[in-house]
C-alpha cells in the first residue's frame, strides 16, 4: 500500500531509479507464490508422465460415468440410428445373411438325417444284414426311389451350365457353360419369366421354383434374395447330389457375391463372376 | 455394355409383338405368349458409341392389375406402353394404365408409341388423335412399315442411359 502511495504521489514526474527497483521488489515479494506455482504447472505440462498422472483420474472417471450413464441417455438416438441403416440396407443385409443362414439349416438339416440314419442303422442291424439292403436303406434316409439311387449310381451326373441371374430383371450376372449355347441373356430372361410364373401361380405363400425337368435334363434352381442360381444337369440327381450343389452355391454367394453391386455395371461384374463360376463348378 | 429390362405392354391387339418382332433377337416361338403370358427378346442398340443391351419383355393381353403377374413387372428400368391409334378402345383407358405402371415401376422410363400409323389417311388425322391424349405420345409407328422402331429404341437407349 505504501508503495502504491508513493507511485501516485509522484504526480506526472519519471520514476526514478530507485522507484523501479522497489517496484520490483515489491513485484516479487507479491508475485513469488503465483509465479511458483505457474512454474509448477508449467513444469508438469511438460512432463509427459506427470501430467499423465494427474488427467488420468479424471479421464477415467469421466469415461466411467459415460460408460454407465450411455444406455441411459443414448439408447434411444443409437436405436434410431441402427433402425434406420438397417432399413436401408436390407438388401445388402439379406444378402450377407442369406448364405449364412443357408449354411446353418443345411448343418441342422444333415444332423438330423445323419440321426435318423444311426437310428435306422441300429434298427436293422439285427433284422437284415444283406449288401442288397444298403441301397434300400440309403433311399429311406435320403427319402429317394431305390431306382433312382441305384441309376445314380451308374449314371454320373454332369453339370452342363450355370447362369447367375438377377431376381426381379432376369439379367444375366454370370454364367458358366461347357459348351457355347444360344443367347445367354434371352435364355436367363425366359428362365426368369418360367421362375415368375410358376412361383405367381402355384404358389400360395412365398415359395421359390426348385426344379424344372425335361428328359434326362434337370433344372435345379436355387433362390437368393436379390438373385438365383440356375443348373443344368444331365444326369439322375439324389438328395445327396442336390445337398453338395446346394453346399457349392452357398460357399460361392459367401465368398463372391457379397461385394458385388447389382446396380447397373452389368458386364464388368458379369465377366468377372463368369469367370469365378468356372472354378466352382468346373469338373 | 449395360444390360436393361424393358417391359412391352399395352391392350390386347395393338401390335405389340409384330411391331418389335422383326427388330429383335426373336430366338423363341410366339406360343409362349399363349402359354405363360410373356417372351423375352434381345435388342442390342448403340447411344452415342455406347452399347445398351434391351431385354424386352413382350407381355401379352392388357395392363391389367389382376390378369397379369406383377413379377413380370418388377425390375424393369423401361417400359414401351403401345395403343392402336385407329381404335380409341386402346387407349380410353391410357391414365388408369400409366397410373398403374407409375406405381408399380416409380422410376423407369415410360416411352407411349402409337402404333398402325399407316392405316390413318394423313398426319393432321394422328395430330387430331394424339390432341385428344391425356399423356404426351412419343412416337407414332407401323408394324407394317417399320417406320420410327429403331428411333423408338434409340430414344429408349438414351434415357435408359442417361439413367443408368
Amino acid at each position: 500500500m505504501t508503495s502504491e502511495k508513493s507511485i501516485k504521489g509522484m504526480g506526472g514526474k519519471q520514476p526514478n531509479h530507485n522507484d523501479e527497483m522497489m517496484l520490483s521488489m515489491l513485484r516479487d515479494i507479491l508475485l513469488r507464490e503465483d509465479r511458483e506455482d505457474i512454474a509448477e504447472i508449467r513444469d508438469a505440462l511438460d512432463d509427459p508422465d506427470r501430467l499423465a498422472e494427474k488427467i488420468t483420474p479424471i479421464i477415467e472417471f469421466h469415461l466411467e460415468t459415460m460408460k454407465r450413464k450411455f444406455p441411459r441417455e443414448y439408447q434411444k438416438q443409437v436405436d434410431r440410428i441402427v433402425e434406420r441403416k438397417l432399413k436401408a440396407s436390407q438388401d445388402e443385409l439379406l444378402d450377407v445373411v442369406y448364405p449364412v443362414m443357408g449354411k446353418m439349416v443345411r448343418k441342422y438339416v444333415n444332423h438330423q438325417f445323419v440321426s435318423l440314419k444311426e437310428g435306422l442303422d441300429e434298427r436293422m442291424r439285427s433284422l437284415f444284414s444283406a449288401q442288397g439292403l444298403k441301397n434300400r436303406l440309403k433311399a429311406m434316409v435320403f427319402g429317394v426311389n431305390e431306382g433312382d439311387l441305384l441309376l445314380g449310381e451308374l449314371e454320373e451326373t454332369k453339370i452342363e451350365e450355370v447362369f447367375l441371374i438377377e431376381r426381379d430383371s432376369g439379367i444375366l450376372l454370370g454364367h458358366y457353360s461347357l459348351t457355347e449355347t444360344i443367347d445367354r441373356d434371352v435364355v436367363a430372361g425366359m428362365l426368369t419369366a418360367i421362375k415368375s410364373f410358376v412361383e405367381d401361380a402355384f404358389s400360395k405363400e412365398r415359395q421359390d421354383l426348385e426344379m424344372i425337368e425335361y428328359g434326362t435334363y434337370k433344372i435345379y434352381v436355387q433362390s437368393f434374395h436379390q438373385y438365383y442360381a440356375a443348373i443344368i444337369l444331365n444326369g439322375a440327381i439324389t438328395a445327396s447330389y442336390k445337398d453338395k450343389l446346394s453346399k457349392r452355391l452357398l460357399d460361392f454367394a459367401e465368398a463372391e457375391m457379397q461385394n458385388i453391386s447389382l446396380d447397373g455395371e452389368f458386364e464388368t461384374n458379369e465377366q468377372k463372376l463368369s469367370a469365378r463360376l468356372a472354378d466352382y463348378f468346373k469338373e | 455394355m449395360i444390360s436393361k429390362k424393358v417391359i412391352l405392354t399395352g391392350n390386347f391387339g395393338v401390335g405389340k409383338t409384330s411391331l418389335f418382332n422383326r427388330f429383335v433377337y426373336d430366338r423363341f416361338s410366339d406360343k409362349y405368349l399363349t402359354t405363360i403370358g410373356v417372351k423375352v427378346n434381345k435388342k442390342v442398340t448403340h447411344v452415342d458409341g455406347e452399347e445398351v443391351s434391351i431385354l424386352l419383355w413382350d407381355i401379352a393381353g392388357e395392363v391389367s392389375q389382376d390378369k397379369v403377374p406383377v413379377s413380370y413387372f418388377l425390375g424393369a428400368a423401361g417400359i414401351i406402353y403401345v395403343f392402336d391409334l385407329t381404335r380409341p378402345l386402346t387407349y380410353e383407358n391410357m391414365d388408369r394404365d400409366i397410373e398403374h405402371l407409375r406405381q408399380l415401376l416409380p422410376d423407369s422410363v415410360i416411352k407411349i408409341v402409337g402404333n398402325k400409323e399407316d392405316l390413318l389417311g394423313s398426319e393432321d388425322e394422328i395430330q387430331q388423335i394424339l390432341s385428344g391424349l391425356n399423356h404426351e405420345c412419343n412416337l407414332t409407328t407401323s408394324a407394317k412399315t417399320g417406320r420410327n422402331v429403331e428411333e423408338l429404341f434409340q430414344e429408349l437407349g438414351k434415357d435408359l442411359l442417361e439413367r443408368a
